[in-house]
């Protein structure tokens, strides 16, 4: 305070002597200034920058070593209807095939598992799409698709999930490990789980083998997710209206046959298994 | 001798205003993606512009770095290089913006929140480029003329500045 008074005063000294006669020293000081506060600048921004990219990235590490909580998405829906997994499921190729093979009703199902809306007909519409496989009138093709691979920080979440799943399906844990990977869904942007976290929830839900394990640090199945990935979002039947006149191929998307499934219509799975559809 | 230019008063609050403007700009979108990390994260990839490791360092900074071009903005401290510097920034969001638009992707460019990818009828590239050089106007008026009002370089340097002009004056 007293310092800061003197060094005003002696500025205002300084200036008036200045006014007067221009001195050497004035200049000097004036000159000094404007440095000390451009290197306070500069201090303050890249401390600003290395600051940010540290704190957002410890923010984003903080699931790092976390375990994937086992709970299911529909957990009350799915106990209420003691469906669970009375119902056949097994792999084919990229594809997870899940109900008996005499349903009338095939649908195909594509998702992402860090596609929030996927998230959403999930829950609106998982455990009665599970009743129904029970019930033996409905086989759903599962494709898990890593449409949104670059939206996880670091990249590459959905292709991990996509694999895991299919490791998962493996070994006879499909629908438990599919429906706890979307009840804990990471936000888009966010770090996602790494491979030894979906090998540990599979784990945690009761698979022993290694074989899942190395099936899902290995990204065993990854190259056979890409190629078919490449077909679908290219198949023409699949491809729709995604506003503004743009065509394309998005998750979730439903089909029947050759034919996507309207699902905004609420009625659209007794439809499907009505055989309306 | 033509004394119909605008007083020097005239012109420092025009400063002043110019100041606190940008500072509001850069406070305002900085803590919206502060509040939204993820989100910025989402905002930067989709332009599809960096490579792979990159992303997550360019969203982790530009929301701080923008929040203390705010401030410093604010407390009118190195007014014209913080000026310099916030031109810098804009010239290369309005660059990253058009080469999207250029590119024909189909992005918000989420410099207030949002971003990512949008429907190809929902795009704004002239509006979002539009606003930003209504910025860049703010911060080329601080470099060419940082003096301001209510601003920590007026307190801290020596005010020879106001003087300056009387001197010169008498002089001629």
């Amino acid at each position: 305070m007293g310092g800061a008074e003197r060094s005003a005063r002696k500025r205002r000294q300084s200036q008036t002597a200045g006014n007067r006669a221009p001195a050497v020293a004035q200049h000097k000081s004036a000159d000094r200034k404007p440095i000390i506060i451009g290197v306070v600048v500069v201090v303050v921004l890249l401390g600003a920058v290395l600051g940010g990219v540290i704190y957002t990235n410890n923010r984003k590490n903080t699931t790092e070593g976390e375990s994937i909580a086992t709970s299911q998405l529909d957990e009350a829906a799915t106990s209420a209807a003691g469906a669970d997994t009375a119902f056949p499921v097994k792999r084919d190729d990229a594809v997870v095939v899940a109900g008996k093979n005499t349903a009338k009703a095939t649908i195909d199902v594509y998702e992402d598992f860090l596609c929030p809306i996927c998230r959403g007909f999930e829950a609106s519409y998982g455990a009665d799409m599970e009743r129904h496989m029970a019930a033996g009138d409905l086989k759903v093709r599962y494709h898990m698709l890593p449409l949104l691979n670059e939206r996880s920080d670091p990249p590459g979440y959905s292709l991990d999930a996509a694999n895991a799943g299919l490791c998962a399906a493996d070994a006879g844990k499909f629908p438990e490990f599919h429906k706890a990977l979307y009840n804990a869904q990471p936000e888009e942007g966010s770090r996602g789980w790494d491979k030894q976290q979906l090998a540990k929830l599979g784990q945690d839900l009761g698979i022993k083998s290694d074989a899942f394990k190395s099936c899902v640090e290995s990204s065993k199945y990854n190259g056979i997710i890409q190629s078919h990935f490449e077909q679908v979002r290219n198949t023409p039947y699949l491809q729709q209206d995604l506003g503004g006149g743009q065509q394309g191929f998005g998750t979730p998307t439903v089909a029947k046959g050759q034919k996507v499934v309207d699902t905004s219509n609420p009625k659209w799975l007794d439809e499907v298994v009505g055989g309306t559809s | 001798m033509d004394v119909v230019r605008p007083s020097a008063r005239v012109l420092d609050i025009i400063g002043t205003v110019a100041r606190l403007g940008l500072a509001a700009v850069w406070l305002i979108s900085g803590s919206i993606k502060v509040s939204d990390l993820n989100q910025t994260y989402i905002a930067v990839q989709a332009y599809d512009l960096l490579p792979t490791g990159t992303v997550s360092i360019v969203a982790g900074a530009v929301p701080f770095l923008e929040l203390a071009l705010g401030v410093l903005l604010l407390l009118g401290l190195g007014t014209r290089l913080t000026a310099a510097i916030s031109a810098v920034v804009l010239l290369a969001f309005i660059g990253a913006v058009a080469q999207s638009w250029a590119r024909g992707l189909t992005i918000d460019c989420g410099c207030f929140g949002g971003g990512g990818e949008v429907a190809a009828g929902d795009t704004q590239y002239p509006q979002e480029i539009a606003r930003d050089l209504g910025f860049l106007v703010l911060a080329g008026w601080l470099l060419v003329r940082p003096r301001t009002l209510l601003a920590l370089d007026g307190w801290l340097t020596t005010r020879n500045a106001p003087v300056e002009p009387v001197d010169s004056h008498g002089r001629t």
